[in-house]
């Protein structure tokens, strides 16, 4: 039986009341074409992640993202984000935010190529519109142009 | 929004509940303990399981909102201790 978050996020968060949990007001469903070894990816993470030089997120309702270049030789990453569960995630990114192995796929030819970059945000905002008008559509623009075929969400 | 641009997208996450109810296009389940999905830190060949386990999923998804379950357990024996431990650590997020 999967552990349940929501009550616990409910206990912690009183006496203000739960976080509210919003699907998009407008469902999609894109079809898969391609597959995976053929693909472009990209990983997006809602952990407020950025390359140490980065401008830092400001919790908790930063409305800003991150391009951290997929090339895991590329810097440092870090976690801004101000959850509980953050102190092991600190130790290693990559345990919510896999771009070694992801850069290690692509060089085995498991997936096709990786997007020039990924996307952190800061997850748990309490602005709903302003992420599916704002936020979201300027990530997707980003997706779009770098010519990403599947994009793969780590909530955090 | 990003499905609606034209990508496909998978959310690889450890919150069933909070998937059951936020309904993304697809989702893999992984049952470790929220903030470590790919693995106990410094631990690549644990990331690189989780990973090709979600990858290898995706063909299977037939409909929009379904959550398939990738048999990943943080403890092989399914020893669930580590709840009580992921409680108090959420507990300091306030």
């Amino acid at each position: 039986m999967p552990l349940e978050y929501l009550p616990i996020m409910a206990k912690n968060s009183a006496p203000k009341p739960p976080r509210i949990l919003v699907s998009p007001s407008k469902p999609a469903w894109c079809p898969i074409t391609k597959p995976v070894s053929a693909s472009r990816v990209a990983l997006l993470s809602s952990a407020a992640l950025r390359l140490t030089h980065q401008k830092m997120f400001i919790p908790r309702e930063d409305m800003s993202y991150r391009r951290i270049p997929s090339d895991p030789e590329a810097g440092e990453i870090t976690i801004d984000h101000h959850s509980g569960i953050g102190r092991v995630p600190k130790q290693d990114p990559e345990i919510v935010f896999p771009r070694t192995a992801l850069a290690e796929f692509a060089k085995r030819g498991i997936v096709g190529s990786l997007a020039p970059f990924h996307f952190s945000f800061m997850g748990g905002v309490r602005r709903p519109q302003e992420i599916e008008n704002e936020l979201a559509p300027a990530i997707a623009n980003d997706l779009q142009q770098a010519q990403v075929d599947l994009a793969l969400l780590v909530p955090y | 929004m990003i499905e609606a641009s034209g990508i496909p997208t998978l959310v690889i996450g450890t919150a069933h509940d909070i998937m059951s109810k936020v309904a993304p296009p697809r989702a893999a389940f992984v049952d470790h303990p929220v903030g470590r999905t790919f693995g106990p830190p410094n631990n690549r060949q644990r990331n690189e399981s989780v990973l090709a386990k979600a990858l290898a999923e995706l063909p299977k998804f037939t409909r929009a909102g379904e959550i398939h379950d990738l048999g990943c357990n943080w403890s092989p024996d399914g020893n669930r201790a580590w709840e009580d431990q992921l409680r108090a650590e959420m507990s300091q997020d306030r």
